[in-house]
């Protein structure tokens, strides 16, 4: 019984938690909120019958878009019949002929008129200007939002000049929005307001709280402060440090003997130079880890596999023995990966450091 | 040995082998009937879904991923944040989210990222699942809808998801068949969208997705072998909430090669010997299984009986019996050989009493596949080109076949060692060199014909013979070598470099090892190594 009502509790939290508009409702009470700011000038362009162009900037995933959704759900309440909201995405649309299809469809939708997936970029670009000119008339606001203006802002532009073009004329009455999380170089005048937010993780947080809640017992149906601690190990990854956690023997053999060169300064260095740095540690040191060279070669795949090196040329059709190439790790990184990774012996890292501590002996 | 399978298969057949590959040997297709689909196989077709018990055992050590997924998904119906599963190769990340899903037995759209190779593969191949479409005889194998532009994409998702949802919520007759009336979707292999033509736009849009959408019932699950941050974007995107599979420990490797064993002390024994040995080199299941699974035939191979429990003497014994085959086995841990050849190695190696720890345990002169004598003679001319600087080509090949090398070997000034460690850190650096394939041909002639020269004393000076064409063409050697140059390329012995800016040939650089080189060269007596410019 106990466990159905948690669920209940369970999902009713999810459910807020991954709702955006929930959240930022909280802030449209204050009276100098972005929210209310926002209220404002949309609004005012609705009621004097104006047009008007905003760009909102802010940190990815403040919340700008959550924000602008509240203030034109409230303002469709307020002016039933007078608002038409046109969305567009600069990762959807950023291409002009999309964007003007994708105008008319929603244009279309909105007005209950016929579609047509055939019509020309032409004929859409015409129909845009009829239906706004028409709006206008008929006292009736267009509300255009870019999301990821930057995008939009690219290239010859067609679009924006067309639709401050169609602004420019008397009769209509548009509001365009753009919205991004960049400066955009701002050739239009048009677009002066800039509203920016603070809190830059917003969404991040939200994102704790949600791996939070998940963690939730339910037996019990608290939470408690283990739930946060888990979460924030499970949000705050440091994947290469993981990465390193889980190599082989072998693999971290390459690491070390990729540092060991990048102490001696070498310029560049290629699996054969790494190979030759392995068979002198081996020499030196007696280690009982000494594997042929196809072994070698299968393990430093891996490594490139992980990502924990990389290769610092272009050279497509070279094979990968002569190729150069870099470790993408910090010394320290490897020291730490070194020293926490579970199959290491003890003496390992000792051991390694010793190998580095002799290189820039000699060095010095 | 038991290699932990993929489960998928059940579903896969239902609702994908059927409709994806068309049988070819199938002689009257129109037999097949399928039944339509219906939204019950956006989950798995069972009647009775996978306990938790079940779950947590066919998935040996990974009992805490199961966990976190399980709780990170939540109870039926509740809205979920996009997860982005991540770990190492064949740390069964996909088998364990299909698991999870056979366990909670809600629908899902499952799409790999592998088979559905570029954009438009992958945004049709998800509508065609959420529409229920399957592609048949009768629709030509077509999709269900067009879509190639990210914006239709988008839009037709929508559409589709609300029209399964709504089906999902509506339909009492999928009550207690399928769980739940949200919808998952997800992408497998992600990382290789990062190869794709337009990656900076789809990345951010896979990533954006769920904010897109604007649509609760719906979660995102994205499956990469490689972490968040070596996702690169132009635009940037909130993080999902990852969750990492680390690689087996040596316990779970374990854990997963005693499955379905059928004598389990006996692979028990085996794995006490082998299993610690090789986690030092590599814990990828895959490579562990394929280099395990001979080495266990060969340790009961002294056994009769397969179902002897063993006691301390039989282990002694067998361990006695298997060790020579370890340190080899080791370093063939990768290479997939016939077993032959590890046995030749073996014997080989006991003859020369070397230890098994050795590098290069390859002197046996069996190069391992045929070659036609004319192939050889190409195959280290090219090795040759690709070695030797162009300019030597003069002194190694006059008319006395390379015995000018003698001379150059004199000096031995302190200038020219530095040059010759120079040079030697070049050839690490840079690889085998390019050629033009006149060169090759020339010193292909010039060493196919010193050697019919010293086969055949009272042949007339070969350097007559260096023209092309000449009087070589009764020559069987020379039968057709351009087809050999070309099969030799496609053979992969030869590569077709860039071609040359100035003079517009196409280059060719040799990818043979000195070692094969030398080995060919051996099974034509032929003295490679006095051709071999040393630096």
């Amino acid at each position: 019984m106990v466990q159905r009502t948690v669920e209940e509790a369970l999902v009713l939290l999810r459910k807020r938690l991954c709702d955006p508009d929930f959240i930022f409702s909280a802030f449209s009470d204050s009276p100098d909120s972005n929210y209310s700011k926002l209220k404002f000038i949309v609004s005012s362009s609705v009621t004097e019958a104006c047009n008007n162009s905003l760009l909102l900037l802010g940190p990815r995933g403040c919340g700008k878009i959550a924000v602008l959704d509240l203030v034109l759900e409230d303002l469709l309440k307020e002016y039933p019949d007078m608002i038409t909201v046109i969305k567009l995405n600069g990762l959807l649309h950023c291409d002009d002929n999309c964007a003007l299809k994708e105008i008319a469809r929603q244009l279309c939708m909105e007005h209950e008129l016929m579609f047509s997936k055939m019509a020309s970029s032409d004929d859409n670009s015409q129909f845009m200007i009829a239906m706004l000119r028409e709006c206008g008339l008929a006292h009736k606001t267009v509300v255009f939002i870019l999301d990821e203006f930057d995008l939009f802002a690219q290239g010859k532009q067609r679009l924006l000049y067309s639709l401050l073009d169609a602004m420019q004329s008397v009769s209509s009455q548009a509001v365009v929005i753009g919205v991004s999380c960049r400066l955009v170089y701002r050739r239009f005048n048009e677009i002066t307001d800039k509203l920016t937010d603070s809190d830059s993780t917003f969404s991040n947080f939200v994102r704790f709280l949600f791996s939070a809640v998940s963690c939730i017992d339910s037996r019990s149906g608290y939470m408690t402060i283990e739930n946060f601690k888990s979460a924030l190990l499970t949000i705050q990854r440091q994947p290469k440090l993981d990465c390193l956690k889980d190599c082989s023997i072998l693999e971290l053999y390459i690491m070390v003997c990729m540092k060991r060169l990048e102490v001696k300064e070498q310029a560049s260095y290629n699996f054969n130079s790494v190979m030759k740095e392995y068979k002198n540690i081996h020499d030196s040191f007696q280690t009982s880890d000494n594997y042929s060279r196809n072994v070698c070669l299968r393990a430093f795949e891996h490594l490139l596999d992980r990502q924990l090196i990389e290769f610092a040329d272009r050279g497509h059709n070279q094979f990968i023995e002569f190729r150069s190439v870099k470790l993408l790790i910090s010394p320290a990184e490897l020291h730490q990966g070194l020293k926490s990774n579970r199959s290491c012996p003890v003496s390992y890292p000792s051991e390694t450091n010793g190998i580095m501590k002799v290189n820039s002996a000699a060095k010095g | 040995m038991s290699k932990e399978e993929i489960p998928q298969v059940t579903r896969r057949t239902t609702r994908f082998s059927s409709s994806h590959t068309p049988n070819a040997d199938e002689s009257d297709t129109k037999s097949i009937n399928l039944p339509p689909l219906t939204l019950r196989d956006l989950a798995f077709r069972e009647e009775e879904p996978l306990t938790f018990d079940g779950l947590v055992s066919s998935l040996p050590g990974r009992r805490n991923e199961i966990l976190e997924v399980l709780r990170l998904l939540g109870p039926v119906n509740s809205p979920v944040s996009p997860l982005f599963v991540y770990g190492g190769e064949s740390t069964g990340k996909t088998s364990t989210i299909l698991q999870v899903f056979r366990h909670l037995n809600r629908p899902f759209v499952y799409s790999s990222c592998r088979t559905c190779y570029n954009a438009r593969q992958l945004f049709e191949n998800i509508l065609n699942q959420l529409l229920l479409h399957r592609k048949s005889e009768i629709n030509g194998y077509s999709s269900a809808k067009k879509c190639e532009k990210p914006a239709d994409f988008v839009n037709l998702l929508k559409e589709s998801l609300v029209g399964v949802v709504d089906g999902l919520k509506g339909s009492k007759k999928l009550e207690g068949r399928v769980n739940g009336s949200m919808v998952y979707l997800i992408f497998d292999s992600l990382e290789l969208v990062r190869d794709w033509d337009k990656c900076s736009t789809i990345l951010p849009l896979l990533f954006k997705l769920h904010d897109i959408l604007k649509f609760p019932d719906v979660g995102l699950i994205f499956i990469s072998s490689s972490s968040l941050d070596t996702y690169h974007s132009d635009t940037g995107f909130v993080d999902p909430i990852p969750v990492y599979f680390p690689d087996y420990t040596e316990e779970g490797l374990r854990q997963i090669f005693m499955r379905n064993q059928s004598n389990s002390k006996l692979q028990s024994a085996f794995l006490d010997l082998v299993l610690k040995s090789f986690c030092r080199v590599t814990r990828r299941l895959d490579e562990l299984s394929t280099a395990l699974t001979p080495l266990y035939k060969k340790y009961c191979e002294p056994l009769d009986d397969l179902d002897v429990i063993p006691n301390e003497e039989i282990k002694r014994k067998l361990f006695s019996c298997i060790q020579p085959h370890i340190g080899p086995a080791l370093n063939e841990i990768f290479r997939v050989t016939t077993q032959q050849s590890v046995e030749d190695e073996i014997t080989y190696n006991a003859k020369r009493k070397k230890s098994m720890m050795k590098f290069g345990n390859d002197f046996s002169d069996d190069i391992g596949f045929h070659m036609s004598t004319s192939a050889k003679y190409l195959l280290i001319s090219a090795f040759l080109a690709s070695r030797n600087p162009a300019t030597l080509d003069a002194s190694f090949f006059d008319s006395t076949g390379g015995s000018s090398n003698q001379r150059k070997k004199r000096k031995g000034s302190e200038k020219s060692r530095d040059l010759k460690e120079a040079s030697e850190q070049e050839l690490f650096m840079k690889g085998p060199g390019t050629f033009p394939l006149e060169r090759l041909l020339a010193i292909f002639q010039c060493i196919a014909s010193s050697e019919e020269y010293e086969l055949e004393k009272d042949e007339e000076d070969p350097q007559e013979t260096t023209g092309l064409g000449g009087d070589f063409g009764e020559n069987n050697l020379m039968s057709d070598i351009l087809l050999q140059v070309s099969s030799l390329c496609n053979a992969n012995f030869i590569t077709k470099g860039g071609t040359c800016p100035l003079e517009g040939s196409t280059r060719y650089r040799s990818t043979v090892s000195e070692d094969l080189a030398l080995k060919v060269a051996r099974s034509l007596k032929f003295p490679l190594s006095k051709y071999l410019y040393r630096r």
